[in-house]
């Protein structure tokens, strides 16, 4: 059989081929010292006339492709340098553990987030990677002038993930990459923490992008994002909640008023501590709340929508002013309570008023309008819009009862 | 010759990881766009609409047990007309397949492998679907069975973990609000279920075909259940405003969905690794169909000669639609296309096969050909 002498050969290349797809790698393949890990980025609003200097043309050309003329935003990232962070909480690779080493700030500008990070892209060489991304700030400017730009470009992109943190600063936003708080060596990662722990010790609502986005879209509901400053020590301070009619900033609550929304909404673990002054500025206490619970109700009284919240708190008495007040009395701890109760009207009604003045309804009343009386809401609300003018000749009924459990070690 | 193996459990796993598919992805926004906050009611009507029909089909089949779809359907219309049908058949469930394999390429490219070319990822779905429907019914229904706990298991995990972050006030007013909206949603849902259609296919080697309906019924509640709880999960986590503004939500709630202890903080790769295996099993159960009903309509004793003949066309189909909102337009009316073949002509055929007094023989266990 001499003719056949190359059918071995052929076997063998065809065994050959079938080995072929097993020696190939991923099409996507992208090592990790290739990608730039964005980790936190910043958006300033900036005026047209300086950035257009200093932007090079590159989503855009005079001429053929011209830029949106809508306003331009300075965009900073923190860009984690591969080997320099540190693993775990002990030493590891020689990091010296201060923030400016770890990561690389860099900033651009660009008449829109995407133009900004593509001329960012011309600059660094790895790839922009968001998968890792934890915290966006944009400044007060900025939220003003309205966030759909942002909300658009981090909803399409599947790398960004519905647990990062969006931020509202006060002033620029660009410090906060810059910073370097010393407690982590991530400066963005200790940004996140301060937000992370503020919803573990009951200072701060569950406010992650994802859950900012829902908000916004909902109909009987506005957004509010966290309202952050600089302070000393290059530190970070939530000042309140920066509050939206869609997507645009309307106001700013107080950094207490957190604690009320906190209380309309029931949240769990509670940890906003206040004074009650008993008879005179001398005879303060200051109390601290455990726990909160909420019931909202709603009726629809002459086509006008109104609601009764009962709130209920409970406190511990963590602090007196002077020995004047004592408290081994049941009877005291009572007026205390009352005293409190009709503080904390005041102080519930006063917030709900200064959000109706804005028609921004952070608390998302127009939802139980919408969930409990639908016929109303189709007949006389139908939109947002609808709901946001309606949302300002709502009535509301604020009960709050509280009950002092404990109050430390001291016996008085 | 083999003899009748599959049993009750195998069928109902069949019609299980056939129904559970790509269309879990975009299920939510069908079922949002149709009702607002009564989506999981919505869903429930078309899962109630997709029962009807699979009860008429398993009925009709279960009165021929030893024919096939193709056989019968000569039986009780005549040649001809039967032969219209059965291509009809043929063309819907090649197009099912190509539109669930391009379906499938664009999830991928959009959200993972975003420089691999589509063309790439539909390929190698479809050559591993065809690589697999070259074996007989039996394996098939072994294949299916293997995969069933697995497609299971994490979609009942990431709903019930995403009950973390639910607010039941998304699910109120739970009727929606326009009722005219809801019967085209109901056909769009209710067009998810129509690789049931595969049963057909099952009836004529299964062990016992009097015990069918048990299978169907199973394999549809369990499927349909699990579709109304995705639903639920993913409105109430988002509300049903949110949910108008993403492609995919379920992969957005995956997304949004951590262990507990923050094992993972998001587990849209997890439930995209089990996804593939989802889609391969819906994709290998209308591809299977597509080249069983063509041998059986050409009267061959085998059907893998079809299985590589079949690929290029099935592959062109897939590269037809130019954009992503072009397919979901495409998928949605071939879906509702396709209810008239897969619901409403076999009903058809069960009255006149009643009116005709056609049966075929109740003669159970006797010794069939599995390829046939």
């Amino acid at each position: 059989m001499r003719i056949k002498w190359w059918i071995p050969i052929v076997k063998a290349i065809c065994c050959l081929c079938l080995v072929v797809p097993f020696l190939t790698g991923c099409w996507d393949r992208l090592e990790i010292e290739e990608r730039a890990v964005v980790l936190g980025v910043s958006i300033d609003a900036v005026s047209s006339d300086d950035a257009n200097e200093e932007e090079d043309e590159v989503s855009h050309i005079s001429g053929s492709i011209p830029a949106p003329s809508k306003g331009m935003v300075r965009v900073a990232v923190q860009i984690a340098l591969p080997g320099r962070i540190p693993l775990g909480p002990g030493e590891g690779g020689g990091g010296k553990g201060s923030a400016g080493e770890t990561v690389w700030v860099i900033d651009v500008v660009g008449h829109s987030i995407d133009d900004a990070f593509m001329n960012l892209q011309q600059q660094v060489s790895s790839k922009l990677f968001f998968g890792h991304l934890r915290v966006i700030v944009v400044s007060e400017k900025l939220a003003r002038r309205g966030l759909e730009n942002v909300n658009d470009y981090f909803r399409r992109n599947p790398e960004v993930r519905r647990m990062a943190w969006l931020m509202v600063a006060k002033g620029n936003a660009i410090k906060f990459m810059t910073a370097t708080p010393q407690l982590e060596r991530v400066p963005a990662l200790y940004l996140m923490s301060t937000l992370d722990e503020g919803i573990r010790m009951g200072k701060f609502p569950k406010d992650y992008i994802g859950i900012f986005w829902s908000n916004v879209s909902k109909k009987g509901q506005e957004g509010f994002l966290p309202y952050v400053e600089m302070k000393k020590e290059q530190n970070v301070g939530i000042i309140g909640l920066a509050y939206f009619n869609d997507a645009k900033m309307v106001g700013a609550t107080k950094p207490l008023e957190i604690a009320g929304y906190l209380g309309v909404k029931g949240v769990n673990p509670a940890g906003y501590r206040v004074y009650i002054q008993l008879d005179g500025a001398q005879e303060s206490v200051m109390t601290n709340a455990t726990h909160r619970r909420s019931k909202i109700k709603v009726s629809i009284i002459d086509n006008v929508p109104q609601f009764t919240i009962d709130i209920a708190i409970e406190l511990n008495l963590e602090a007196k002013l002077n020995e004047n007040v004592k408290i081994n009395d049941p009877r005291i701890l009572q007026s205390i309570e009352k005293k409190q109760e009709g503080l904390s009207v005041l102080f519930y009604s006063n917030l709900i008023k200064k959000t109706q003045v804005k028609g921004a309804d952070i608390f998302g009343f127009g939802e139980y309008v919408r969930a409990f009386k639908p016929q109303f809401w189709h007949a006389h609300v139908k939109t947002a819009e609808g709901w946001r003018s309606m949302y300002k000749e709502s009535k509301f009924e604020v009960k709050v009862s509280l009950k002092i459990r404990r109050i430390g070690m001291k016996a008085q | 010759m083999e003899s009748r193996q599959i049993t009750v459990i195998q069928a109902a796993a069949i019609l299980v990881s056939t129904i559970i598919g790509v269309g879990v992805l975009a299920l939510p926004l069908f079922a949002v766009q149709a009702a607002d906050s009564g989506a999981p009611l919505v869903t429930m009507l078309g899962v109630l609409l997709a029962v009807i029909g699979l009860v008429l089909v398993t009925l009709l089949s279960m009165r021929f047990p030893n024919h096939t779809f193709i056989q019968y359907s000569e039986l009780i219309i005549g040649k001809s007309l039967a032969r219209i049908g059965s291509v009809l058949i043929i063309i819907f469930f090649s197009i099912l397949t190509s539109l669930t394999a391009r379906e499938f390429g664009e999830v991928v490219v959009t959200s993972v492998l975003r420089s691999t070319p589509v063309e790439v990822t539909v390929i190698v779905m479809l050559l591993l679907a065809a690589i697999s429907t070259r074996n007989n019914i039996i394996t098939f229904a072994y294949i299916h069975t293997f995969y069933f706990p697995l497609l299971l298991v994490p979609v009942l995990l990431i709903a019930a973990l995403s009950l973390k972050n639910a607010e039941v006030i998304n699910l109120l007013p739970v009727w929606g609000t326009d009722p005219k909206k809801m019967l085209k949603g109901m056909l769009t849902i209710a067009a998810l279920f129509q690789g049931t259609f595969v049963l057909t296919a099952v009836i004529p080697a299964m062990k016992k075909p009097s015990k069918a309906m048990k299978a169907s019924l199973w394999g549809i509640l369990i499927a349909g259940g699990l579709y109304v709880i995705i639903v639920a999960a993913a409105v109430s986590v988002f509300g049903s405003e949110e949910i108008k503004q993403l492609l995919w939500p379920t992969l957005e709630l995956a997304k949004a969905t951590s262990l507990p202890a923050n094992i993972l903080e998001r587990l849209d790769a997890a439930f995209l690794a089990v996804w593939v295996t989802a889609v391969f099993t819906t994709l290998f159960s209308s591809y299977y169909l597509t080249i069983y009903f063509i041998s059986h309509l050409f009267r061959l004793r085998e059907h893998k000669q079809f299985s590589y003949f079949l690929l290029p066309f099935v592959f062109v189909t897939a590269m037809l639609p130019q954009n992503i909102v072009q397919m979901y337009e495409i998928i949605e009316s071939v879906g509702r296309i396709g209810l008239y073949i897969t619901i409403v002509y076999p009903t058809l055929l069960l009255f006149i096969s009643i009116l005709r007094k056609k049966r075929g023989n109740p003669i159970a266990n006797q010794m069939v050909d599995p390829n046939r």
